[in-house]
């Protein structure tokens, strides 16, 4: 039986998920629970198991196209079972792209099941009946052809925005590694043919390039117009090497978990006006109770201590738990820390919800929890989301200060960074402390200096009060 | 002149409208009033044989109860097994097929029907039976056994498990499973194939009898076909043919013999479940049809066909008044299906219980059996042990047969043609009488026409090979319509080059019983238009029986079909059909263009072991071309690069290659466009290397022939051109062909509706 397949809603918060990715193609045996396509929400990329077992027998929605959640997006069942009609319910993202590739498919069915010439039916409102009725002659755009024998009656407009290109023609270029949208064509239909490619070539002094065959063969596989290359050659002549230089400097996608990032991050810097302030605080103390503490089995981290200083840090400055578009503040009824950590792909940020209700232990287990299943890719949308204070910690990357960017959805966020043995005066005396800076970045719609200083101070207060961790612990 | 220095015969026959009656004469109607007591008696049987009459009729039914019970599970030794494949049984008809088969000798040969397990096994039955030692030990080689009973009880056995086999679709079946029940054959035993179309086999059954008459074998055969079958136009048509004065009067010169055929009407009464008595036919007894065909009213008898020892006494008669050129007969065969036509007819819509159980009172098996037993051949006992013995032997055949192996998938068109042909004539064929040498075609510069080319290669190659026979409407005295074979009946004599009637379905037919038993024919359809009258003699018997024999015969037979094309004759005189023989695999199909391949071709064509279809173009056979004088072949299947160019490939066969040709010096001239010209030649095999290698140098091809577009060969061609050389196109494939329509009369429109030398030059400049 047909079944169709439907965009899970992975999260409380996606309405629309793009797909960035199928892994199957049409005609594919697909396990359960095996991997059929890959999805982007705005947090991050996911993969989409399959309920059920069969052939991948049709796909509603490609690559690159929107949907939203629970809408059908593929059928699965037995080979050759008919499959319901669906049209994709999305707006597909506008394709970029040389002319070629965007070329699309020619035609599309015809209301009988035929292939229609696309760009013949621009206009064109369904064919009255009584002229598709043909007399033994071909029926071309809904007129019947009186002699039509012969093929050819069909002749292609010269249309601007169609890429024509004959296979022998287009063979030629590809073999040449020169890119043929620039011939001009003077086949039928303004088609490129052979010859154009050939005058193309001998008018901008292709055979006068000197060049090895495998650097030729290497440029034709990498799509690199070796016209381009005139002059360019680091000797004489072109060889690999000058290929392989320039397929090095090719820009390459960023991966799209990194581009989410950039997204993000830039949205972030260029609407929230940042500001920063910073203070040193003294680990000594702490840093002697975690040995402590690993001694006896629990090995805390610096985070930990700094989560539930933080979380307390904000139920007296609710403001800062709060977030701004400018126009208004919306604040945030419970206070959950995003937690950032650093994946070779970029960076996620798992959130500890509630931080503030949590004890020292359970905040230390949530972290670690999260920050193992974040680096094993385990976490779920949710668990990545909707938190209202983030917290960077670079103390184990040796920095001794550093400013971070807020989070969108949030109005601070704390940089970490890593603690170190100095000279420090205390009760008029030069001692050796454990200090560590922290610098706060806020939005400064919503927070002005005295406000992040007094929240930044109320920080590093509990993180340095010894007593309370003796506590706590 | 003499008889014998010329066969030409004038005929003289005045006016003479004195009036006076024909009468038809009288059929008899169960003559037979013998029994087995009286068979004893006069020395016509033995016990030994009598007993062997029931064995065999009780081996038939007992196989077709082993079908009719394996459908529904309830075959005990094949529990669970799945029978796919028609049911059509005969149980009822046992007596006819047995009796009838018991009357030949192993030199004979049967054709049977879609409901012919029967006949099949009653055939090889008895000829195994008439065997001797060393025939039996080559038909069941692997063999240990020393006795003749036992080779022969092998021989049986083997003979009912290779049956079982190929109606379970085994490659150990007669036919490889590729025929299966509707077209189990087994040519060792000269049976040359049931025949799923009803009728079918019936010209094949002639043609193989005229065959055996041309060869003095002495053979006969039998053509066991349905009452139904008497209705089908080509039976008709074969009954005409076998009947034939000229087989038997003066024009058969030193060899007057009637064909030696059997005509054996297994009338059961339904076609499936049209009853010839009373609904689907005018006359009373099938038997009536003999009548209109011979004034012998072709020796026509009613048989008691549930009595097997009329049916022996019949066919024994009648294969002796053949041997001694009496031929041909007909016997309407008195009998009855007990089941449906197939196991899905529930018979009770068409007739009613009483008639059934009439009928299986006067059952042929148990009838016997109480002969049997009245003359003390067998008692009780002894008629147990048949059984016992019979039902052992099938149930372990069929056992086998289940567990068999399949053919391999990979296989599933092998033996679609065969790659043999006759490099060596055998020396008892190479000898020829010649009566009067033709005078040779005249060569002016090394040049003769189109249409001597091909005559040049038929007479050759019947100079070279006695089996080569050549025959079609008005070929004879008159040579021809087309005059291609003017003075071959002078020189090789009436027995090989003769008049047909108006019967293209019988042309084509008995070219193919002809051929399976070892003739090498060669007919001609006057028009191509008429190849439709021949649909399937050509389509269903002729391509499909090598494939479907698995490979057990060759059916080596060229028709020869011209094309009236350009001529004035409108829309029945003037296809050119080619595409439609293409599209049913299993003939060769070659149109030459030129003189020189005309002759090339024609002389492969008929060495080669396939069946060829060899069109010819009316408008060449003026058209004189360079013909070497000394011996040459041009083989089946390779294209020929008629003009060299570098700009665009023309793909052209047939009448189309000489437009190509000047289209392509046209191009030339006026547009300085290099065209190439591939002329295929043959279309069947078709060589696309050639076509691709062009068009890789030229990159533009337009592919062109004198047919309508529609459906047409050209865009087979075109569409492996772009499937292949794609890569290599700068523009897409062209086709050229008349206008999707009916050649009209009119010379104005007849002008416009073929292809022209501007239709090409339209192509060619559409895509430069
Ligand atoms: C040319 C053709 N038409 C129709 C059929 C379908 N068909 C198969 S058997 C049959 C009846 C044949 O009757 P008959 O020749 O009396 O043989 P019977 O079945 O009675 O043995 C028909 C109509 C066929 N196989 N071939």
């Amino acid at each position: 039986m047909v079944k169709a397949v439907t965009m899970p809603k992975l999260g409380q918060s996606e309405e629309t998920v793009k797909i960035v990715k199928w892994r199957k193609q049409v005609g594919d045996a697909v396990a359960k629970g095996e991997i059929i396509l890959e999805i982007e929400t705005d947090k991050a990329v996911l993969e989409v198991e399959s309920f059920f077992a069969g052939t991948l027998l049709k796909v509603v929605a490609g690559e690159g196209v929107t949907v939203p959640v629970q809408t059908t997006v593929a059928f699965i069942g037995d080979p050759g079972e008919a499959v319901p009609d669906v049209a994709p319910s999305t707006t597909p993202a506008a394709t970029h792209g040389p002319k070629h590739e965007s070329m699309g498919p020619l035609t599309r069915p015809s209301p009988d099941g035929h292939p229609l010439p696309l760009e013949r039916e621009k206009g064109l409102s369904p064919l009255p009946a009584e002229r598709v009725v043909p007399s033994g002659g071909d029926r071309v755009r809904g007129s019947v052809t009186s002699q039509s024998s012969n093929e050819g009656s069909f002749q292609p407009s010269a249309s601007p925005e169609v890429f024509r290109i004959s296979p022998r023609a287009l063979k030629l270029a590809k073999e040449s590694a020169i890119d043929p949208t620039q011939i001009a064509g003077t086949g039928p239909g303004g088609r490129i043919v052979e010859r154009d490619v050939r005058d193309y070539l001998e008018a901008h002094g292709y055979n006068r390039l000197r060049i090895t065959p495998t650097a030729k063969k290497l440029a034709a596989r990498e799509g690199i117009d070796l016209l381009s290359l005139a002059g360019k050659a680091n000797g004489n002549q072109i060889t690999v090497a000058d290929i392989e230089r320039i397929v090095s400097e090719r820009p390459k996608p960023l991966a799209h978990i990194r581009q989410i990032i950039a997204r993000r991050l830039t949205e972030s810097y260029t609407h929230a006006p940042h500001f920063f302030v910073t203070v040193s605080a003294d680990i000594t103390e702490v840093e002697a109770l975690r040995a402590t503490l690993k001694a006896q089995g629990t090995a805390y981290t610096v985070s930990d201590f700094i989560v539930k200083a933080a979380a307390m840090a904000l139920e007296e400055f609710p403001i800062v738990n709060s977030v701004s578009d400018g126009e208004a503040v919306r604040a945030h009824s419970s206070i959950d820390l995003g937690l950032a950590v650093a994946l070779e792909q970029g960076l996620v940020v798992p959130v500890i919800r509630h931080a503030n209700e949590l004890t020292l232990a359970e905040i230390h287990l949530r972290a670690q929890d999260l920050t193992a299943r974040a680096r094993s890719g385990r976490l779920m949308p949710d668990e990545m989301t909707c938190s209202t204070f983030t917290i960077s910690n670079m103390g184990m990357l040796d920095v001794e200060n550093f400013t971070a960017i807020i989070n969108p959805g949030e109005s601070a966020i704390l940089a970490v960074s890593s603690g170190a043995k100095q000279p420090v005066v205390k009760n008029d005396q030069v001692v050796v402390r454990t200090m560590m800076k922290m610098t706060l970045s806020s939005d400064h719609r919503l927070i002005d200096g005295a406000l992040a200083a007094r929240f930044l101070n109320s920080i590093r207060k509990h993180f340095e009060e010894i007593s309370l961790w003796q506590r706590l612990t | 002149m003499g008889e014998n220095m010329t066969p030409v015969y004038l005929q003289d026959s005045r006016p003479d409208f004195a009036p006076f009656e024909i009468d038809c004469g009288t059929i008899p109607a169960f003559r037979y009033r013998g029994s087995l007591r009286s068979e004893m008696a006069e020395g016509r049987i033995n016990a030994a044989a009598a007993i062997d009459l029931l064995e065999d009729m009780l081996m038939i039914r007992e196989m077709e109860e082993m079908i009719v019970t394996v459908r529904s599970g309830a075959y005990e030794p094949l529990a669970g097994f799945n029978y796919r494949g028609p049911t059509h049984v005969s149980i009822g008809q046992e007596g006819a097929s047995v009796g009838a088969c018991s009357a030949l000798i192993l030199k004979d040969h049967i054709t049977s029907t879609h409901r012919g397990h029967g006949d099949s096994l009653a055939r090889g039955c008895c000829a195994i039976r008439g065997m001797s030692i060393e025939q039996l030990r080559k038909r069941v080689s692997h063999s240990t056994a020393t006795t003749r009973e036992e080779l022969l009880e092998q021989a049986l056995e083997e003979h009912v498990y290779r049956t079982i086999a190929e109606l379970f679709g085994k490659e150990d079946g007669y036919c490889r499973g590729r025929g299966g029940s509707m077209h189990i054959a087994d040519f060792t035993v000269g049976h040359l194939g049931a025949n799923a179309i009803v009728g079918g086999g019936v010209p094949i059954a002639t043609g193989a009898a005229m065959g055996l008459r041309y060869l003095h074998t002495g053979g006969v055969v039998c053509c066991f076909a349905g009452d139904g079958a008497y209705c089908n136009g080509v039976v008709l048509e074969s009954l005409n043919w076998a009947a034939q004065a000229q087989f038997t009067n003066e024009m058969a010169g030193k060899h007057p013999f009637g064909v030696p055929i059997i005509y054996f009407v297994l009338n059961n009464h339904y076609a499936m479940t049209g009853r010839s008595d009373r609904e689907v036919m005018g006359v009373s007894h099938v038997a009536q049809r003999a009548v209109g065909f011979a004034d012998n009213r072709m020796h026509a008898e009613i048989i008691n066909g549930m009595d097997v020892l009329a049916t022996r006494d019949a066919v024994m008669r009648a294969a002796q008044g053949c041997r001694d050129g009496l031929g041909p007969y007909f016997f309407d065969v008195d009998t009855y299906r007990y089941f449906g036509h197939s196991l899905s007819d529930p018979r009770n819509e068409y007739r009613t219980r009483d008639e059934e159980a009439a009928w299986k009172a006067v059952d042929p098996i148990l009838t016997f059996q109480k002969q049997l037993e009245d003359c003390n051949v067998l008692d009780e006992q002894g008629i147990a042990a048949v059984v016992k013995r019979v039902r052992g032997r099938n149930a372990r055949a069929a056992v086998r047969a289940a567990q068999a192996a399949d053919p391999p998938p990979a296989d599933v068109i092998k033996y679609m043609y065969t790659d043999t042909f006759v490099d060596k004539v055998p020396p008892e064929f190479a000898k020829v009488e010649v009566l009067e040498p033709l005078a040779p075609i005249k060569r002016v510069n090394g040049e003769i026409t189109y249409r001597d080319a091909i005559k040049e290669a038929v007479v050759e190659e019947m100079l070279r090979d006695s089996r080569v026979i050549f025959y079609g409407e008005d070929v004879a005295e008159y040579g021809g319509a087309f005059k291609l074979s003017k003075g071959m009946l002078e020189m090789f004599g009436r027995s090989r080059v003769f008049n047909t009637p108006i019967s293209e379905a019988c042309i084509c037919g008995t070219a193919v019983g002809a051929a399976m038993i070892g003739l090498r024919p060669v007919v001609e359809l006057m028009y191509m238009d008429f190849l439709l009258m021949a649909g399937d003699q050509v389509g269903n018997q002729a391509s499909k029986w090598h494939y479907m024999s698995g490979a057990q015969v060759e059916v080596p037979m060229v028709l020869r079909v011209s094309v009236g094309a350009g001529k004035g004759y409108g829309g029945q005189h003037s296809q050119t059909l080619e595409s439609t023989v293409v599209h049913v695999p299993g003939m060769y199909v070659i149109y030459p263009s030129t003189a020189y391949d005309a002759k090339g071709l024609m002389k492969s064509a008929i060495r080669d072991n396939n069946p060829v279809m060899f069109v010819e173009s009316q408008g060449l056979y003026n058209e004189k071309g360079p013909v070497p004088d000394k011996e040459y072949l041009v083989p089946i299947g390779v294209a020929d690069v008629k003009r060299e160019g570098s700009d665009v490939t023309l793909v052209a066969y047939g009448p189309a290659v000489p437009l190509a040709l000047k289209s392509a010096e046209r191009l030339q001239a006026e547009s300085s466009v290099s065209a190439e010209v591939v002329d295929l030649r043959t279309l069947v095999p078709l060589d696309l290397e050639t076509v691709l290698m062009s068009v890789q140098k030229t990159g533009r091809c337009v592919v062109i022939s004198q047919a309508v577009s529609v459906g047409s060969f050209t865009g087979e061609v075109a569409s492996r051109v772009q499937q292949e050389a794609f890569d290599y196109l700068d523009a897409p494939v062209m086709r050229v062909g008349a206008k999707n329509g009916i050649a009209p009369q009119s010379h104005v429109l007849e002008a416009v509706f073929y292809p022209r030398v501007e239709d090409i030059l339209v192509a060619v400049k559409s895509i430069l």
